[in-house]
């Protein structure tokens, strides 16, 4: 008897990209609409609908669970600007709230059965690009075009290349690092699934009895820890770089 | 299907706008009514405590009047007690200083009626006395005495007189 193909596991290895839904031509230009983007809607809607949700009849007194867990989230990012950036840098806690949530729940979604949204490098390249504007802004800001400038020649003019190497290797180095742990976890579970797959079939099984349960545990490091860590990651580095750019507190 | 690492020009426009959608939401949702009741609660307990600290103030200003009062009660108290035992005392010696007055009068008084009662008796002592002499001269007259008799009874009679005086 021969099983249906759902039921027969993974009998080829592919790692792709995100889907194509959809191309249009804008001045010459192919913009695709991926797979990506509709997850990206689906995660957003996800946060938006749970935040409307926690913060629902907000009160001073009698404070409601929901309201006690939004207290919480609010706080701790909060709490996590301020230890990192200090506290001039409250206005970033939104932002870097942004970037945290979209990026676990984007790398969480493989837990579904989904694409990881954060599996898209484009996806980080996009993220790790905002905080480079970031930086140089913050730079610009504190010591003007010229010394933004000038700092490509610290401490010696011969730095310039090197400089401008590091000032570069910053973004790619964050996108790449979040890029490369997610989408690194999804090809060694392809891997595992084809493996075990492969392992079913060798002692005569046509059902692949070992993809069930063991996928699970490595899926623990792979996409729970992974996803955490790196979202983790990412937000300290753009918050580090970004009040890094600014001179010393004491100024203000 | 794009490339397993690929950079696309839609991908990363649309993930602009969507992180930008996600920031908005985050903090059109999450962020600012979270933040209003956070500083409407710091505001009512700043006013709480605000409102503590001045009860507090205005408790121990009362306090404080009111003690200044009991003490000035005391003071007053005190000085009614002394005016009264002043008054008293000035009383008392008034009454003492009339009834010796009195008293010393009174004893003039008697003084005086003690002498006239003096004076009238002596008078009457006189009176009698020389009637007396008239008497014992009638009866010396009615009758013959010795010498003697008649010189004892001059005698006697001067003694009296002497005596009477």
């Amino acid at each position: 008897m021969k099983l249906p193909a759902f039921l027969q596991g993974s009998s080829e290895l592919t790692v792709s990209g995100p889907k194509i839904i959809a191309s249009f031509d804008v001045f010459g230009i192919t913009i695709h609409f991926t797979e990506t983007i509709v997850l990206q809607w689906f995660v957003i809607a996800i946060l938006l609908l749970t935040a409307r949700f926690l913060t629902h009849k907000l009160t001073i007194h009698g404070v409601s669970k929901r309201q006690a867990i939004a207290e919480m989230l609010v706080d701790a990012i909060h709490n996590l600007v301020a230890d990192t950036m200090g506290k001039r840098w409250m206005f970033m806690a939104p932002y870097i709230a942004t970037i945290f949530s979209f990026s676990i729940l984007g790398s969480l979604i493989s837990l579904l059965g989904l694409r990881s949204v954060t599996s898209d490098f484009s996806v980080l390249a996009t993220w790790s690009a905002i905080t480079f504007v970031m930086i140089t802004a913050t730079k610009i800001r504190f010591t003007g075009v010229k010394g933004w400038l000038k700092g490509f020649l610290d401490p010696v003019p011969v730095m310039l290349p090197i400089n401008i190497l590091s000032e570069v290797a910053t973004p790619v180095s964050m996108a790449l690092r979040h890029f490369g742990n997610i989408a690194g976890g999804a090809v060694i579970t392809a891997l595992l699934y084809y493996g075990l797959t492969g392992l079913s079939h060798l002692i005569g099984l046509q059902f692949p009895i070992f993809t069930i349960g063991i996928p699970a545990v490595l899926s623990l490091y792979f996409d729970l820890f992974s996803g955490f860590m790196q979202a983790f990651i990412f937000c300290m580095l753009t918050m580090v770089f970004i009040s890094n750019a600014a001179p010393d507190e004491t100024d203000h | 299907m794009l490339d397993f690492l690929s950079i696309d020009v839609g991908t990363i426009l649309f993930t602009l706008i969507n992180t930008l959608i996600l920031f908005l939401g985050l903090k059109h949702f999450l962020f600012r009514p979270v933040n209003a009741v956070l500083e409407l609660r710091q505001n009512t307990i700043d006013k709480a405590l605000q409102d503590a600290d001045s009860a507090n103030a205005e408790a121990q200003s009362r306090k404080e009047e009111y003690e200044q009062r009991i003490a000035a009660a005391k003071e007053e108290s005190a000085e009614l007690l002394r005016n009264a035992t002043r008054q008293a005392q000035r009383r008392a010696d008034e009454i003492v200083a009339t009834a010796k007055a009195d008293a010393a009068a009174v004893m003039q008084q008697n003084a005086e009626e003690l002498e006239r009662e003096k004076r009238r008796a002596e008078k009457e002592l006189r009176n009698e006395v020389s009637s007396l002499a008239v008497l014992v001269a009638e009866k010396v007259m009615d009758r013959e005495i010795n010498p003697d008799d008649h010189a004892r009874l001059i005698d006697a009679f001067i003694d009296s007189v002497e005596d009477a005086e």
